[in-house]
């Protein structure tokens, strides 16, 4: 199998998206498609996938054109097209998420439920997996979501399979399993396009890689022999840091203590303090309950146990409201469903922590309002035409900036950052850095939850490292390293200190 | 790259026709004249005016009789914009309707039952308190709904369900032996008049709008309610008092709903608490969509209810005029419903 991409335009307006790209692929590879947010990745896969025309090129199966006016077509041709946001429902059985709208149907109309596991079983089979097809897929964890969606993408007799941005809800184990899973059927010859934003899962599973910046193609080649500062410098155009960010500072006063901080079966007997100026990291898999955790300290997770003390005063949060009154802020994961409102504009995104300090006599002073985001804009160096535009224009990391800029706003003594750089590109995320290093500077007591280890390891004086809610370990110099976070994530011990 | 070419100031009709994509208020106004013009002509046929002056009359008499039929209504659906937009439904309003005039009939009734004459009190100074008590009482009975939906965690279709039914039995229960009048200077606040026309309760209707566009536009209490109804989770992470925004927009329009309430009973002078408000629920909701805010919360607007609180009169005025089958009046406010949402589908952006 062979499929092939020729000199692809495509423009939204004046803006050209795609500028003349080639790409092609051949059964047993996977292909890594790069490039920052905007980069026009997506739309590239999106005219592959059926569910965008190109303006003009053309597209080759097994060297005959081919059209795809709709994703059903491109399908057809086994072209599958597994979305980020996974197209499952929770509360069906897994082979009834993989027939879908297909269904296999007795004589009499009814379904054949028997008929449809048994053809599931063939692709688990197949597969090398091991998955009762009876199961709810609400059960099921991210990862082996994942593989019910490639199976059902086989299921369909695809031999191209789409994967945007497959691993960035996953745990490190969990993705090993997916990788394990593109590698089966690498062997088989699908052949894969795989969208990531992670250039180390790249270099692991990949076996070629394709560049785009600003429409263009700019470097395609096999993954053999490539480093990820080369990849990287491709994606952004210029040299990247990788190095750690790590700073001396005097630090402050302790700000915030917590004392043997327990709720339900989330988060155990957790106990910290943080000093003014610090940046202190939290981390592990999936399950942790470092989220839930600081929550809790935001005053939206509910009641807790043990004590919390801001500034040496013991605290009892109960609201987010007070939380802001208290001088504690919290950018929170998942920017779609926690941190944008999408019918809102720019400018209110960016802003709403701080209306209630800017009113005159109960009416909000938009002049000052204004004044403040504008700050914000320039040191985050948010990329927009108007504030009046609404938040979705803008890409995935300049809305994470926005985010952030409505807690820089509201000046808070302690600042939570819960995985801030999730589906942002290289450039924003070295920009969300310099951000956060430069509160600590400032003096603000910084916390950073993140499953990413470089980002731990790269940005924070010291890191805590969760496992099933517990602090397994702490680290901090030159012990914070890759290896030693997964030890304790996965459960190891603390080594005994030299 | 050189995007000049494209950069021509966009003609007129391409403006427009963005207007229309873009902005629901553009083709709701649309709408609204289109009707106005049809009424007009259909006023103009059905009359048979000697002069210009007369038949000037004749369209402000009918334009202040509609504006003042529909004050009620269109105070209600200030509130209900509020409620819609914050991701809500009230369908208490009818009930709390009759329940405010009851009691603020009850407070003034100069017969022997009378609350306020039997402690004594009477003319102006018990009016003033009635009013306000009135007005206590709608923003309580709101207020009561706020807190079964935020501290109850109750889904507001089924919290004002309840309250729906409880209000206007227990108002019927209280009231099936009474049968209050009311004082003559009571009937003052909405029959109050200006050269001869009833003009208070278009007034009202007018101060509210412009308070509550105010108040949508310009406090943290309005912009509030479209982050709470587009994204309550993200709102609620913004360090704002998610629960508290939610009861006072119940309360705020169970206080519109008092307001309404006693524009209407002292522009009549008396209630069918079986029938009084019946409906209304259902007429606000209409304005509401009919003016552009999404049933799912987070978008709409104050301008856009006037609007179609206006269409739906209109169209009512005009079915009048050209003498239609009143059976078959709600017909054509069904289908204006469904024809105003038909026309605000934006494409999928």
């Amino acid at each position: 199998m062979t499929l092939e991409m020729r000199n692809i335009y495509k423009s939204f307006g004046a803006n050209d998206v795609l500028k003349d790209i080639s790409f092609s692929l051949k059964g047993g590879e996977i292909c890594a498609l790069l490039g920052e947010n905007g980069a026009g990745k997506s739309t590239l896969m999106n005219i592959l996938g059926g569910v965008l025309p190109a303006d003009s090129g053309s597209i080759l199966l097994d060297g005959q054109e081919v059209q795809f006016p709709t994703p059903a077509k491109s399908l057809d041709a086994g072209i599958a097209f597994i979305h980020q946001e996974l197209n499952l429902v929770n509360d069906l059985a897994i082979y009834e998420n993989m027939f879908i709208g297909r269904e296999l149907k007795k004589k009499s109309g009814l379904l054949d439920a028997a008929a449809m596991m048994a053809r599931c079983r063939e692709v688990f089979a197949h597969m090398d997996i091991d998955l009762d097809p009876a199961a709810m897929v609400r059960d099921l964890d991210a990862s082996y979501k994942q593989i019910v969606e490639i199976a059902r993408a086989l299921l369909m007799n695809a031999s191209v399979i789409i994967m945007d941005e497959p691993t960035t809800s996953l745990t490190d184990p969990e993705i090993d399993r997916v990788f394990d899973m593109m590698r089966t059927l690498q062997a088989k010859g699908v052949a894969i396009v795989f969208i990531s934003h992670k250039l180390k899962e790249v270099l692991a599973v990949c076996t070629r890689y394709t560049v785009l910046r600003d429409g263009a193609m700019v470097a395609q080649g096999p993954v053999e022999g490539v480093t990820v500062d080369e990849l990287a410098t491709h994606m952004v155009g210029h040299q990247v840091r990788t190095e750690s960010l790590r700073q001396e500072r005097a630090l402050g006063k302790e700000v915030l203590r917590a004392e043997g901080l327990g709720q339900e079966n989330r988060f155990h007997d957790v106990s910290f303090s943080l000093r003014a100026g610090e940046v202190l990291g939290f981390t592990g898999l999936l399950g942790d309950g470092r989220s839930e955790l600081f929550q809790a300290i935001f005053g939206s997770g509910g009641k807790y146990r043990g004590q919390l003390y801001l500034e040496g005063q013991p605290v009892r949060v109960h609201s987010t409201r007070q939380a802001l009154e208290l001088g504690i802020g919290y950018v929170p994961r998942d920017r779609k469903e926690n941190g944008i409102i999408k019918d809102m504009d720019i400018l209110e995104n960016g802003s709403i922590v701080t209306w209630p300090k800017n009113t005159r006599l109960g009416v909000l002073d938009w002049a000052k309002v204004r004044e403040g985001f504008s700050r914000q804009v320039e040191g985050l160096k948010i990329k927009m035409d108007s504030e009046k535009d609404p938040i979705g224009s803008l890409s995935g990391g300049n809305q994470q900036k926005v985010v952030l800029a409505k807690w820089l706003n509201a000046g808070p003594k302690v600042l939570i950052f819960d995985n801030p750089t999730q589906g942002v590109d290289v450039g924003a995320k070295e920009d969300i850095y310099d951000t956060v290093l430069a509160l600590a500077n400032q003096g603000v007591a910084v916390v950073v939850l993140s499953s990413e280890a470089q980002e731990i390891i790269r940005l924070c004086d010291r890191a805590l490292v969760l496992y099933h809610g517990r602090v397994q370990g702490e680290l901090s110099g030159e012990d914070m390293t890759d290896q030693e976070i997964m030890r304790l994530a996965t459960g190891g011990e603390t080594r005994g200190r030299v | 790259m050189d995007h000049t070419e494209n950069k021509k100031a966009p003609g007129v009709l391409s403006r427009l026709g963005r207007a229309w994509r873009t902005n629901p208020l553009f083709s709701t106004g649309i709408a609204l004249i289109v009707m106005v013009i049809v009424q007009t002509v259909a006023l103009t046929m059905n009359s048979s005016s000697a002069s210009f002056g007369d038949w000037f009359q004749n369209w402000l008499l009918n334009w202040v009789s509609l504006l003042r039929n529909n004050s009620a209504i269109g105070i209600i659906a200030l509130g209900m914009t509020f409620v819609i937009i914050s991701g809500g439904i009230d369908l208490s309003v009818g009930s709390v309707y009759v329940a405010v005039g009851a009691f603020t009939m009850m407070l003034l009734d100069t017969g022997p039952n009378g609350w306020l004459g039997s402690l004594g009190l009477g003319g102006a100074p018990a009016i003033l308190i009635a009013l306000v008590l009135a007005l206590l009482f709608g923003g309580l009975l709101g207020e009561g709904n706020g807190l079964l939906i935020s501290y109850g965690r109750m889904p507001p279709f089924i919290a004002t369900l309840g309250a729906m039914q409880i209000l206007r039995s227990v108002t019927q229960y209280c009231m099936k032996l009474q049968s209050p009048t009311l004082p003559e200077g009571y009937k003052d606040i909405a029959r109050l008049g200006i050269g001869g026309q009833q003009l208070m309760p278009i007034f009202y209707w007018a101060i509210l709008a412009a308070a509550m566009y105010f108040i949508s536009k310009k406090t943290p209490f309005g912009r509030y309610v479209f982050a709470i109804g587009s994204n309550e989770r993200t709102t609620r992470l913004s360090g704002v008092d998610v629960r508290k925004v939610k009861r006072r927009v119940y309360a705020l329009t169970g206080l519109l709903v008092a307001v309404a309430a006693v524009i209407q009973t002292s522009r009549i002078g008396s209630m069918d608490y079986a029938s009084a408000g019946s409906g209304f629920e259902m007429d606000a909701i209409a304005a509401v969509i009919v003016g552009g805010t999404s049933m799912s919360g987070g978008r709409g607007s104050i301008v856009g209810t006037v609007f179609g609180t206006l269409i739906v009169a209109v169209m009512n005025n005009l079915l009048n005029l050209i003498g239609v089958d009143p059976y078959l009046s709600a017909a054509f406010k069904g289908a204006i419903i469904i024809g105003a949402v038909l026309l605000q589908r934006k494409d999928k952006a």
